[in-house]
This record gives structure tokens, C-alpha cells and sequence, in this order.
């Protein structure tokens, strides 16, 4: 009897019109979805198309800054014991007064393998690297504080202070062109710390990514490894931004769905008012115009998301082909991926069926002679 | 016959057909202001006014990615009609694990074209080497302050830098959502050579000069000598510009609106095609209107099968049910649109981005007419469509 009765509601003239109205929905929400994934996949490959780098950096992980950082120098080890690196550069960054004979500031000070460093730069530099008893000094803050090869600076930290002769100016395009670059030793002592280091930057050779992960599990729980090169975050983020405004529009067009299996519930009950209740008369279970009116709205909703799935994509798709046939540059590739599809149907079922269990719950208490609102 | 005074339509039912207008001009509005506040938001970036002109890379794809020579300033500042020059470089960053955008400048000759409202701190100036200032939405999403240190890593190229917040401003435009740093930062962070920017902008004597004028003299001008305190001499004291060769054919001077507009249009954004789709969104949530308003008036069969009986025309029928349903149908269009608004209110203020710029949602009264229309249309015709069925029975 079940069976019959779904049977006979699905031939009722409004079916159509019902799987129609939900099928246009998601339809906007398919086409949509699609092109917003076209331009999040656009801007994915952009970013492939970048040379991402293979720098890293270890930091502490509490740090927000490579200032604030404090690392365990012999970490480097343990780093070149894991990974084929081209190049492992423990570094010192702080603070420091800077006193010369025309003037005084307070500069950032790199303590580095300063040959190394320069060579990981590829730094144009005038002069050489500096050795034990001397520094580089950027580019800018030379001009900056009318700083020369050869001559002679003085560097403090709190009580601490060594002199060091200029052994270069050095061109990085980094950050370093406004540094003063010493040999770890002078770090070591105006900081009067041998043992921790601010961060590590190393490089790793080609197809070394993969053993980033398991560096990572090796490392003490207090730091972090950041790549210098952000590429797939920015995208990513990006994308995530899209991607919100998109969600909050999808509620909207939900919130339509689950209006319009109401009234596709609301329309079935009044049109086969009649129907139900001689159900009802012959000795159907009472539950029964519930089932079948939730059960008619959930196979509309399906059929309705199914076809809304087909008529977006591919609706988005010619109207893409127009466009790039009238205007060569726009180029539009509307997809879809698989849990997306599933998702859409999945939310569209779930808005239906909220949309039509209070008619559905009408139905089976009304009579023959009530309506259903 | 005249029906003005029978209240046959229950109040329920109308207030259902109400609710789903009021959802299908929610969508509409939505949609309509969401993607115009996303092309407002982009068509303002770097201004309104039209005495301000982008010198630029026409070859780039992006506004974000082109690089011109930063020699073009001693050209462009000796034109008569040049009243200021500001070179920019626009660098995408991660700060805090966020997505950010670096503006490159010349604090003296930015300030001149983008006067900023320092809030807390000091103002930047080019030779604050590690500093930067942050505008007042970035600071309040990343709860930066001043004095307050950042890790900010490159996405253009390899590059990590610490930066020292020296000042927070309010700018009332994108730039809010910005951080400034002197120019050479944004080329660190942008992997580009101290010679290049990303765009000039330039204020310009209208009554002298317009963009195209402009570029016909930026082509002709040979590099002069810059005798005063310019632009190219404040970077100069600190980095040394080398000559390279200009290729004018390259080069593009527009407008700032207009070349935003520029790149818009190239990814096929223009108000156009954002109306033709809010209002075909519109047309396709309309088959539930249509269901809505037939629902509604099989539930009243026999409220107007007794008016029929009593000798209402299918005329005044037709009519009368029209003039009913017509006034739900504008107070939910406005309702929607009112919804609509909150709603992106409550998502502006939560901070919603795209492209790391918070989007600015703004009531049009075009949208608010043509919402009202279009409501107003497709009721008329569902409730004259369901009605004649109803009265041909």
C-alpha cells in the first residue's frame, strides 16, 4: 500500500514543477561553486608557477619574532644529521648601540658565519668578509650612519663593548642591508651567551621537502620550523577569504530550499487531500501521509539537486565557452570536485527535509476537511 | 462587485508567500551588494579622486605584480602639471600566519597624495629600517600594537624580515587593511632590485595635464638632472638608483579608477556582469515565488469559489487578490533587502576579506528599485497565472 501511495503522489501534476524549483536552486549554488573553484584553482597554479623556495628557518615556537627567538645551537647538528642541506647557518640577532666617530644609533646586529651567510646571499660585496675582529656592514645602514671600508666601529650591548674594524659593505637585497653582520664570536660575547642561538636557517637540496616532516617530529617540542617562502599559505588564505563569503551566500540559497520543499509539502497535501484521507479510511497507519510526504519532498530534493547539479555546471560551462568566444582573454574553467557535489546534495536533502517535516507533521493530524496552514 | 473589504486570504498563508519573497530578495540582495561591495572595494584601492594617475606596467596581470623603473620619477617629476610623485611597491606577505599586503613607500611622498591619521605611535619615515606602520583594521585582525615585533615572511620570493610596529594609522580606505614600509623594504619582501616599484602614482593639475598628455611626455622626456630635494634624491641618499633604459611601450598612464577598472575587466568583472547575475539568481529562485503563489491560492479554493458564487467577476477576482498580495510582496522586498544589509554588516564587521582588504558593503538604491521591481513583477504574474487557472476551473 506504501509503495501505491508514493506512486500516486509522484504522478501528480506539481511533481515536476517541485524537482524544477529546488533543481534551480542548486543549480546557482553548483554554478557558483564552480567558478569560484576556477578562480581559486587560477590562483593555485599561479602560485605553482612560482619557484618555491627551500629555505627554512627554526625558530621557538612561542616567539613572534626572530628577535624574540632563543634555539638551542646544537640543533645544527641534529639538522644536518637528518637532511641533505646546501647550506645550515645558526644566527644571533639582536640589538646593539652602534658608535662611530660621526655617530651613535642603535642597529640591528646578525651574528653569523659571516663568509657563509654572504655566499647563501649571493651579496655583492665591497671589501671582504669580515673575520673574527671585524663586521659588515649593509649597504644601507652604511650610507645611512656614513659608515666606510676599513674604518673602525663600536658595538654595545648593556655593559658589553668590542670594537671591529669594517672589513665590507655588503649588497643582499634582505633585510642584512640595514644590518651590522658579525662572526658569531663577537655575538657570543656582547650577548655573554655561548649555548642558544636566535634561530637556524638552512636550505635543503632538491626533493629534500619530504624529510622536512620527519625533521620536524625530531625537533624538541619548544620550536618550530617556517618556511621563508609563504606561497601556498598566501594562496591558501586567500582562497579561504572566497571561500567564507561563499558559505554565508550558501545559507541564504539553503535557507530558499528549505522554503521551497515547504511548499512543495504544503502544495502535495492540499492536492491530494483526498488521497491521504481515504488512506487513512481504509486502515492506513496514521503515520503513514507523514512518511509519504516527508519520503515524496526528500526524493524531490534529490532529484532537484541532481538535475540543479547538472543544469549549473554545465550552464556555467557554456556561458564560460560564450565568454571566451566573444572576449579571447576571459578564460573560464568551471569544476567541480566530488565532495562538493556531495556536499550540495547532502545540504540541499537536509534543508528539505527541515523545510517539510512541520506540513508533513500537519498532514497526518489534519482531516479531510481542514487545510493544511 | 467590489471585494476591498472581504478578508478571505488568511493572514498565515500570506505571510508564508511573504517569507518566501522576503528569502528570494535576501539572495538578490546579497548578492547584488556582496560582489558590487567586492568591485567597489577593488575600484577604489588606490583611490577616488581623478587627479591622481597610476604610471604602470601594462604587461603585468595583476595590479599587484608589475615592476617599472623607478628612474621614470626623475622624468615625471619635471613635467609641468606634476604636482607630486609616489613610488610604490606592493608586496603580498604572511604575518602571523595571515595573509598581507606590504605597500613600499615614500613616507614624505606618500603622505603627499594619501594624507594618514597616525592613531598611536609615530609616523614611518625611510630611513626607520626595521619599522613599519600598520593600518587601524590590520592591527585590530592581527592585534598588533606599537613596539610590538613581527616575523614577516615573503610569498614573491625567499625573504624573512623582523619589523618593529612604530605607529598605527586610519586612512578610511584599503590601505587600512595594509601595512607601510619604506620602499626598499617592499622590495626586499616583492624580490625585486632597488631600481624597481610596482606602480607611480602622481597627483596631477587637471587643468594642465591629463593621463594621456602624461604619458606622451613621460615617452618623450629624455632623464633629467633633479636639482631640488625630489622623490628619486630622498631614495638616492639612501640606496644608489643606476640609470636603466626606459621602454615607454611598456608603460601605461591611467586614472587610478581606471586602472583598477582595467584589471577587472580583464577577469570579465564589470557592474554589468555582476547585475545580469544577481538578477538571473533572482529569475531562478523565482520557480519557488511561483509555487508560493499557486500554493496560496489552492489553499483559498474555496474562499473564492464562494465569491464566485456570490458574483465576483474573474476580473475582480484576479484583481483583488493581486492588490492584496502586492503590498506583502514590497514590505518583504525590503525586509530582504534590510536583512541582506545586516547580515553583510555582520560579516564586514567580523571582518571578511577578499584579497586581504576588507570588503565594504553599501546600500544602492538602484539595487533597492530593481529588487522592488522585480518582486513586484514576478508576484504579479505568479498570483495572475494561478489566479486564472483557478477561476477557468
Amino acid at each position: 500500500m506504501r509503495t501505491l501511495s508514493f506512486r500516486m503522489l509522484l504522478r501528480k501534476s506539481g511533481t515536476v514543477e517541485s524537482i524544477l524549483a529546488i533543481a534551480l536552486i542548486v543549480a546557482i549554488l553548483a554554478s557558483i561553486t564552480s567558478v569560484v573553484n576556477h578562480i581559486n584553482s587560477q590562483a593555485k597554479s599561479m602560485g605553482k608557477l612560482l619557484n618555491v623556495g627551500e629555505t627554512f628557518l627554526i625558530i621557538s615556537k612561542n616567539s613572534t619574532s626572530i628577535t624574540d627567538s632563543k634555539v638551542d645551537a646544537e640543533l645544527v647538528s641534529l639538522i644536518r644529521n637528518n637532511i641533505d642541506t646546501r647550506y645550515v647557518l645558526p644566527q644571533k640577532i639582536f640589538e646593539a648601540g652602534l658608535v662611530t666617530t660621526s655617530n651613535r644609533s642603535t642597529v640591528l646586529v646578525r651574528g653569523v658565519d659571516t663568509r657563509a651567510f654572504l655566499e647563501a646571499r649571493n651579496a655583492q660585496v665591497n671589501g671582504v668578509p669580515a673575520n673574527d675582529t671585524q663586521a659588515n656592514v649593509g649597504e644601507i645602514l652604511a650610507r645611512l650612519v656614513s659608515i666606510n671600508e676599513g674604518d673602525e666601529v663600536n658595538i654595545a650591548v648593556d655593559s658589553q663593548t668590542v670594537t671591529v674594524e669594517v672589513a665590507g659593505i655588503v649588497k643582499t637585497f634582505t633585510q642584512s642591508d640595514t644590518e651590522l653582520i658579525v662572526p658569531m664570536s663577537i655575538a657570543n660575547e656582547l650577548t655573554e651567551d655561548n649555548v642558544e642561538v636566535s634561530f637556524i636557517e638552512f636550505a635543503i637540496e632538491d626533493g629534500e621537502q619530504a624529510e622536512i616532516d620527519n625533521l620536524s617530529g625530531r625537533l624538541p617540542a619548544n620550536v618550530k620550523i617556517v618556511e621563508t617562502q609563504q606561497t601556498q599559505a598566501f594562496i591558501q588564505d586567500v582562497n579561504n577569504q572566497t571561500i567564507s563569503f561563499l558559505n554565508l551566500w550558501s545559507i541564504a540559497v539553503y535557507a530558499i530550499v528549505a522554503a521551497a520543499s515547504y511548499i512543495v509539502a504544503a502544495r502535495l497535501t492540499i492536492e491530494s487531500c483526498y488521497e491521504l484521507t481515504m488512506l487513512k479510511a481504509l486502515g492506513a497507519n496514521p503515520t503513514l501521509p507523514f512518511k509519504l510526504i516527508l519520503s515524496f519532498t526528500i526524493v524531490t530534493a534529490l532529484l532537484g539537486s541532481v538535475l540543479g547539479l547538472a543544469v549549473g555546471l554545465s550552464g556555467a560551462q557554456i556561458i564560460s565557452s560564450v565568454t571566451k568566444w566573444i572576449w579571447k582573454n576571459i578564460q573560464v574553467a568551471p569544476t567541480l570536485e566530488i565532495q562538493q557535489t556531495a556536499q550540495i546534495i547532502l545540504l540541499t536533502l537536509a534543508s528539505s527535509i527541515l523545510g517539510s517535516v512541520y506540513p508533513a507533521f500537519k498532514a497526518m493530524r489534519k482531516t479531510y476537511t481542514e487545510l493544511p496552514l | 462587485m467590489r471585494l476591498v473589504g472581504f478578508r478571505y486570504l488568511q493572514r498565515q498563508s500570506l505571510l508564508f508567500l511573504t517569507v518566501v519573497l522576503l528569502l528570494a530578495s535576501v539572495l538578490f540582495s546579497i548578492t547584488a551588494f556582496g560582489f558590487f561591495g567586492f568591485y567597489q572595494t577593488f575600484y577604489t584601492y588606490l583611490g577616488e579622486g581623478d587627479d591622481v594617475v597610476v604610471i604602470y606596467d601594462k604587461r603585468s596581470t595583476t595590479p599587484f605584480t608589475g615592476i617599472i623603473q623607478l628612474q621614470l620619477i626623475a622624468r615625471i617629476e619635471n613635467i609641468s602639471g606634476v604636482l607630486a610623485t609616489s613610488p610604490e611597491i606592493i608586496a603580498p606577505t604572511i604575518i602571523k600566519d595571515k595573509s598581507v599586503f606590504l605597500r613600499g613607500v615614500i613616507p614624505e611622498e606618500f603622505g603627499k597624495l594619501n594624507p594618514l591619521t597616525i592613531i598611536n605611535g609615530e609616523t614611518l619615515q625611510l630611513g626607520d629600517v626595521q619599522s613599519t606602520i600598520v593600518g587601524k583594521k590590520l592591527a585590530e585582525t592581527l592585534h598588533l600594537t606599537v613596539g610590538h615585533k613581527l616575523l614577516v615572511l615573503g610569498v614573491l620570493a625567499e625573504r624573512y624580515l623582523t619589523l618593529e610596529i612604530k605607529g598605527t594609522y586610519e586612512s578610511n580606505s584599503a590601505l587600512d587593511d595594509e601595512a607601510i614600509v619604506p620602499l626598499y623594504v617592499g622590495q626586499w619582501l616583492r624580490g625585486a632590485d632597488y631600481e624597481s616599484a610596482t606602480l607611480i602614482r602622481a597627483k596631477i593639475d587637471r587643468s594642465e595635464l591629463t593621463s594621456a598628455l602624461l604619458y606622451e611626455a613621460i615617452a618623450k622626456a629624455e632623464t633629467p638632472q633633479s636639482d631640488g630635494k625630489t622623490g628619486l634624491t630622498l631614495i638616492e641618499e639612501i640606496i644608489p638608483i643606476s640609470n636603466t633604459a626606459i621602454n615607454p611601450k611598456n608603460l601605461s598612464v591611467k586614472e587610478t579608477q581606471q586602472f583598477m577598472k582595467t584589471y577587472l575587466d580583464r577577469y570579465g568583472v564589470t557592474p554589468q556582469t555582476l547585475l545580469i547575475l544577481s538578477v538571473i539568481i533572482f529569475i531562478f529562485t523565482s520557480a519557488t515565488v511561483l509555487g508560493a503563489s499557486h500554493t496560496l491560492i489552492r489553499q483559498h479554493e474555496h474562499e473564492t469559489a464562494v465569491l464566485r458564487s456570490l458574483g465576483a467577476s474573474a476580473k475582480t477576482l484576479k484583481l483583488d487578490v493581486t492588490m492584496k498580495t502586492l503590498p506583502w510582496s514590497i514590505i518583504a522586498s525590503l525586509i530582504g533587502v534590510f536583512v541582506a544589509e545586516a547580515m553583510l554588516l555582520v560579516v564586514e564587521t567580523s571582518g571578511a576579506q577578499a584579497l586581504s582588504h576588507t570588503i565594504h558593503f553599501q546600500l544602492n538604491p538602484l539595487f533597492i528599485a530593481l529588487n522592488i521591481l522585480l518582486v513586484f513583477m514576478i508576484v504579479f504574474s505568479s498570483v495572475l497565472r494561478s489566479a486564472k487557472k483557478l477561476t477557468s476551473k
